[in-house]
């Protein structure tokens, strides 16, 4: 596999999650690939696909197949837009004139930690003995089916004991739109999913993808739990550095 | 026109219904996991095949149409055609008169629920008494189903002893056993004096002209078989080519419904009476009806909704359908199916709205066992919504009105996506309007309805300064 990507931050780690972008970039600087960053780069479309606006989305991707042109894979920290990318585009454009150029660049988009599976990387646990929980992101586990090498990762770091959740395929209730839409069942959803992570008796969920996470932080942080969210890559860079979080 | 946000605050507010459909989806979840694990070898492939059986009789449906006519009546049963739910129902009426007939015995059925036979009847001063156990407590209580296979599952046992203590006179019990015996009595002396039983049919044999039942309590056959006249109302997507058809896709139903391997009961009905033949109907009637499944069948984006085989999964699995419960979608079919087809039978206009009861997980999908794939539809049932769905938008969608304001944001959205430079100052300047965000969050239209419920996050630094002082990344 090629050591030379694009990086891909996606809206919400360009606005909210600056940190989880810098880490990522760090774990793929570590395995030494080269990373180019569009600074012209914007969001997936993820949003106003999900509500029913086709034809404003088909203008973002088309934005996003032009700025990514050079044959090299777009890496991108998130299951969720990867899966928009690479998959929920070719649907998108099923029919339309510019099929072969979106399906060029959708061909190419990879989440991070698939893209780290397949250069070999490596990683060596420098952190304490901890406890972790893991949030399955709907479109990661079935469109872009990352959610397996998002788990490889963590199954290297000898000193991380990882829970599953009883009810790990269940949605948190974020859905982009849907949040605010339909609070009041977004709510519910996530309330159900804060009580599948109590109940599983780590006091750490992770999560590859910044939507769910801030949806199920913003209940716990609302509920008074004591339960710390990390993304993946976040965590992944302190047990790199023995750094607790 | 109902208010939606209304009817979904009511509901998530009813603990005990949704501590019984919780209980009772996960119960069915885990179910349908333990039996495909353990009895399937290729799960998956079978899905295949039911998926290519239905779908080979959805692209030649109208020959399906008339061969099941031509072998079905060769077999004895007299074939109607009924081209809207008015029509289904005008025509049991009619054979009701005919026969003087006051009151109908019902087997559990979809089909019947989505023509609107019981009021239709009883406006007209007739009858339909409904024999499943599930659909007997919905009548007692005037309930509409809460769901597609156990309708009654919103209820538990106590509910349930004290709707038999009120409505049939029965001491208050809530013992399951105590509870049917209850119901078996009740039904008992309604069978005495059966004279049409009505059906639904799970499948429709076009080469056989024959139906197919499946059941648990037994009450579908007594329906089936013990009256004089045998009347199936039936969904023309109900048809099959061959038995094998209606085998392969038999045998993904009902585990996927209920984690049973195979149901209690299997009717095949190959006809009414035969000479010398000691019981069975002495005429069957079966109503295959359209109610709009053409209009879907010709539409490319949503035909392929036709090959529910109505088994439930999509709503056991859904995370939004556990939560809120069938009735909020206040339609006929609920859950992730109903949000497909319901506003399609009935109307964008009166039903458009359920299309937002879903995250797009995809669960729904990745369940369904032929592999219907609803959470897309779902999607763009909500382009049609918008009105992005041109000439061939469903049903009712050009009486739609459409939020301005909305579009005008998703327009500028794109807008936005499409403009580097405009795009980079404000996503590198957010968080200077932390401040902002955090004391207005709770009033800010759309912001709100994530404030209220759940804490905003904190947005702090720049991306775009931090990138260029790292080493090893080009920004350009």
């Amino acid at each position: 596999m090629q050591k030379k990507v694009y990086f891909y931050a996606t809206c919400l780690g360009t606005a909210a999650m600056q940190t989880t972008v810098l880490n990522s970039i760090k774990l793929l600087r570590s395995a030494g690939v080269e990373v180019i960053f569009k600074k012209d780069q914007t969001c997936c479309g993820q949003p106003s696909y999900n509500t029913g606006y086709f034809k404003d989305t088909k203008k973002i991707a088309l934005f996003n197949a032009e700025l990514f042109s050079e044959d090299l894979p777009v890496v991108i920290p998130s299951g969720s837009c990867g899966g928009m990318m690479s998959h929920d585009y070719l649907e998108l454009f099923k029919n339309d004139s510019n099929y072969e150029k979106i399906k060029n660049f959708s061909s190419r988009v990879i989440e991070l930690s698939q893209y780290l599976e397949k250069i070999g990387f490596s990683i060596e646990d420098k952190g304490e003995p901890i406890k972790v929980t893991w949030h399955t992101n709907c479109h990661a586990f079935r469109v872009q089916k990352s959610i397996e090498a998002n788990k490889n990762l963590l199954k290297k770091l000898k000193n991380v004991e990882l829970v599953e959740l009883k009810y790990e395929e269940e949605c948190c209730g974020f859905g982009g739109t849907f949040s605010v839409k339909e609070p009041e069942i977004s709510n519910a959803m996530a309330i159900a999913k804060v009580n599948d992570i109590v109940n599983s008796g780590a006091k750490i969920i992770l999560s590859a993808d910044g939507g769910c996470l801030l949806n199920i932080k913003g209940t716990i942080d609302k509920m008074g739990l004591d339960i710390k969210c990390y993304h993946l890559y976040d965590f992944l860079v302190s047990r790199m550095e023995g750094v607790s979080l | 026109m109902k208010n939606h946000s209304e009817l979904i605050r009511t509901k998530l507010s009813d603990k005990q219904m949704r501590e019984n459909v919780s209980n009772a989806m996960h119960t069915l979840q885990n179910n349908r996991k333990k039996l495909v694990d353990a009895k399937f070898n290729d799960w998956d492939g079978l899905r295949a095949k039911a998926k290519k059986a239905k779908n080979n009789a959805l692209f030649t449906l109208k020959d399906r149409i008339l061969e099941f006519e031509k072998n079905a009546t060769k077999n004895g049963m007299q074939v109607h055609f009924a081209n809207s739910k008015e029509d289904a129902c005008e025509i049991i009426y009619q054979l009701m008169i005919e026969k003087n007939i006051k009151k109908v015995l019902k087997q559990k059925s979809m089909a019947t629920e989505e023509i609107g036979l019981n009021h239709y009847l009883e406006n007209k001063g007739l009858k339909a008494v409904e024999t499943d156990l599930g659909e007997l407590i919905l009548q007692l209580g005037g309930e509409a189903p809460v769901h597609i296979v156990v309708p009654a599952i919103h209820k538990n046992r106590y509910e349930i002893g004290e709707l038999f203590a009120e409505k049939l006179g029965a001491s208050k019990e809530n013992e399951p056993e105590k509870l049917n015996a209850i119901a078996r009595k009740h039904l008992r002396n309604q069978f005495e004096s059966l004279e049409m039983g009505i059906s639904g049919a799970n499948f429709a044999i076009s080469k056989a002209g024959a139906i197919w039942l499946i059941e648990n309590e037994g009450n579908g056959r007594m329906c089936t078989t013990a009256p004089d006249i045998h009347v199936s109302v039936c969904g023309i997507e109900k048809l099959v080519e061959t038995f094998s058809d209606a085998a392969t896709t038999d045998t993904l139903l009902t585990p996927s419904a209920t984690g049973q391997f195979i149901p209690a009961y299997n009717n095949i009905i190959t006809g009414p009476r035969k000479e010398g033949e000691l019981d069975g109907p002495k005429e069957m009637h079966i109503i295959l009806f359209n109610n709009h499944r053409t209009n879907i069948l010709s539409h490319e984006d949503y035909y392929e909704a036709l090959r529910c085989i109505r088994c439930g999964a999509c709503m056991n699995f859904c995370p939004v359908y556990d939560k809120i419960g069938g009735h909020s979608y206040d339609a006929v079919y609920p859950g992730p199916i109903g949000e497909v087809i319901s506003p399609q039978l009935f109307g964008m206009d009166k039903h458009g709205d359920i299309v937002t009861l879903c995250s797009l997980c995809g669960r729904c999908s990745e369940v369904c066992p032929v592999c219907i794939p609803l959470d897309s539809m779902i999607r763009k049932l909500r382009r049609d919504k918008v009105g992005e769905g041109g000439d061939n938008a469903p049903l009712g969608a050009n009486e739609l009105e459409h939020s301005k304001l909305e579009s005008y944001g998703f327009e500028k959205f794109a807008s936005l996506a499409t403009s580097p430079k405009v795009w980079r100052t404000a996503m590198g300047n957010a968080s200077k309007f932390n401040w902002l965000l955090q004391s207005l969050g709770t009033s800010l239209p759309v912001l709100k309805n994530w404030a209220n419920y759940k804490k905003l996050p904190n947005l702090k630094g720049n991306l775009y300064d931090e990138l260029k002082t790292l080493e090893g990344v080009k920004y350009e």
